[in-house]
């Protein structure tokens, strides 16, 4: 095995925390209390490159292995400390941009991909509904092909992005009684007629990142703008979970690396009777968990992604990979906040916003119980 | 229009903690001021007004680390010399000089002084060796008269300064001149791609020795504490005492 990175991978890492450091950082304690989306840093990002990690070079990305992407993405999360952005752009490179990579016909690929790599287009996808959320595919949005259109009728709730995405991936039934083999995707961009983004929904963290419900009323979609095959939605919902699952909480690695340094300078600067509080064995052993912790959440990271770049199954690892680190970066901020003392636990220090921004890990991309269902099943249970 | 960028490798500034332990300072970056002469070049590349960046420094082979920033940031191509010895500022820009006849580019673009020991003479001596003008410190270029001309604004101590130079000419940048821009993803791939050539002295044809020897660095002694005045004639009273009025 070999656990170095080449001269050339460390030059990304290097330049993303550069980057991240110096550009992404503005604002973050003003814009999550009023929860305002970072436009500017979106498309930062997009001229630096992130949004276009994976992406075939000949779609406008950079084409880069699984591993190299997490451990850009690991960076990232560890210099830019609104999470709430890095959450948006997860949303929209794995709910949108991946389905296009496996399943866009050349057209799509070509008209949509340069955009949502360069920052220009924001992406995300439409799937859960107010009656189906971990049990997916039982959604209700209907669509009826009509000639030459579809036409989608329902509701979809958790819009990622939605109150700023160019274009959504959003899944309906043909027929509601045959269940996900009726499922298909559909490219729908916005202000597409019939579809109205509705209210934007308040929430405990990951502020900076919008979410909306989203309504469709005969809403018109282009046949071409069916992604993927008729009725193969479920298989491409699948795959692009596969994908988020297990890629979505590399930047959370990296907020726990920053967390864990953070404290370490902390304890060794904060001086409670005549010694500095590292000194206090409960205070140490609290550090050397957060240390455990993200080591053994950067492990399954790479491992993970090592296997997708072989091309290995990972249904198994990506959903192990979702619920370890979530556990473990929850855990991380409950600490973190713990050794800051009162000081953790008020806003301008920037350790409770973490926590906040981090318990949603554990329920989006399928809740920690999924993710618990999936790897009891692959265990044969 | 070709335009030639020298730059220096040097300890990034902001990761120097002790004076005279930049040579152990692992993090080495392109002097800032060498960074704003390449985002100047690549802007005029961008409007149209140069056709080719060609970076140059002078280094062992650690520095193509620096070079495939520079490429990265949109250099066309970079040449360097390889010379791994302490040069101080005369041999560098004799070295210099040799690559500006090879190149022969219309106009140098360069930092009007390296941060790590801010001599502020390699510009200078440049432009004396080669005989042509100069423009240092400069804030702002436009070029006239179908580009046979540069108009430079000088940041001086008294003001600024505008002064118009015939091309071929020399011109160094002050940190007004520009925000750099970050080096991208896409840039940084593109720049492994892109040609670095490696020439030594002997081959420019160019003998150089270094005539000053650095003997020690060190850092500056501490300044004593300040001491707190009560009122102003205790203030005049210890001016006074310590012979400043």
């Amino acid at each position: 095995m070999d656990f170095a990175w080449s001269d050339q991978q460390r030059e990304l890492l290097d330049a993303v925390g550069r980057f991240a450091t110096q550009q992404l950082n503005y604002d973050v304690i003003k814009n999550d209390r009023e929860g305002i989306f970072n436009h500017e840093a979106w498309k930062k990002c997009g001229d630096f490159g992130i949004q276009g990690l994976l992406v075939p070079t000949d779609y406008g990305g950079l084409g880069t292995d699984p591993l190299t992407t997490v451990a850009v993405l690991e960076r990232l999360g560890y210099a830019c400390k609104d999470n709430g952005l890095l959450f948006s752009i997860n949303a929209h490179m794995w709910t949108a941009v991946i389905p296009l990579v496996y399943n866009g016909t050349e057209a799509q690929k070509k008209k949509y991909l340069p955009g949502l790599c360069n920052g220009t287009l924001i992406g995300g996808n439409a799937m859960s509904e107010p009656n189906s959320g971990s049990d997916a595919f039982a959604l209700a949005t209907t669509a009826i092909k009509k000639g030459s259109r579809y036409l989608l009728n329902g509701s979809k709730i958790f819009v990622t992005n939605g109150p700023i995405a160019d274009l959504l991936v959003v899944f309906a039934t043909a027929d509601k009684t045959r269940g996900s083999d009726a499922i298909s995707a559909f490219l729908v961009e916005k202000n597409s007629p019939g579809m109205n983004v509705a209210r934007k929904l308040e929430k405990m963290g990951l502020r900076t990142s919008p979410m909306a419900e989203v309504f469709f009323e005969n809403c018109e979609v282009p046949e071409e703008n069916l992604l993927g095959k008729e009725g193969g939605g479920a298989f491409l919902f699948t795959r692009s979970m596969t994908w988020e699952r297990g890629c979505i909480l590399a930047s959370a690695v990296g907020s726990m690396q920053r967390l864990l340094e953070m404290c370490i300078r902390y304890a060794n600067e904060r001086k409670q009777g005549g010694h500095s509080i590292g000194k206090f064995q409960l205070v140490a052993s609290k550090i050397v968990d957060m240390k455990l912790r993200v080591e053994s959440s950067r492990q399954m990271l790479y491992h993970y992604a090592w296997l997708s770049g072989h091309r290995k199954a990972v249904y198994l690892e990506a959903a192990m990979t979702k619920l370890h680190i979530s556990d473990c970066w929850v855990k991380c901020c409950e600490d973190a906040i713990q050794i800051h003392g009162g000081y953790g636990y008020m806003t301008e220090y920037e350790v409770e916003r973490e926590l906040r921004d981090a318990i949603a890990s554990k329920l989006y991309s399928g809740t920690s119980e999924i993710q618990r269902n999936i790897v009891a099943s692959m265990l044969g249970l | 229009m070709k335009i030639l960028v020298p730059f220096k490798s040097v300890p990034d500034p902001n990761d120097v903690t002790v004076a005279g332990a930049a040579a152990s300072t692992p993090k080495w970056v392109i002097n800032p001021f060498d960074e704003i002469a390449i985002e100047e070049a690549l802007r005029i590349r961008e409007r149209g007004e140069a056709t080719e960046i060609v970076g140059v420094t002078i280094g062992a082979p650690a520095v193509d680390e620096q070079i495939r920033a520079a490429l990265a940031m949109g250099v066309d191509r970079a040449i360097r010399i390889d010379d791994s010895r302490a040069l101080d500022p005369y041999a560098v820009a004799r070295i210099l000089g040799a690559v500006v006849e090879k190149e022969a580019p219309h106009v140098v673009i360069m930092g009007k002084q390296a941060v790590d020991d801010d001599s502020n003479q390699v510009g200078q001596m440049l432009a004396g060796l080669l005989g042509w003008p100069q423009a240092t410190f400069v804030s702002k270029i436009e070029f006239l008269d179908n580009r046979t001309r540069a108009q430079c604004t000088r940041e001086t101590d008294g003001g600024l300064e505008v002064v118009a130079i015939k091309l071929p000419a020399i011109i160094t940048t002050d940190l007004r001149l520009n925000e750099p821009r970050y080096v991208s993803l896409p840039g940084l791939m593109k720049a492994r791609h892109k040609l670095i050539e490696t020439l030594t002295c002997d081959q420019l044809g160019v003998t150089v020795r270094p005539r000053t020897t650095t003997l020690s660095i060190s850092s500056p002694p501490k300044r004593a504490a300040g001491t707190r005045v009560e009122s102003v004639e205790e203030l005049v009273a210890k001016l006074r005492q310590e012979q400043v009025l």
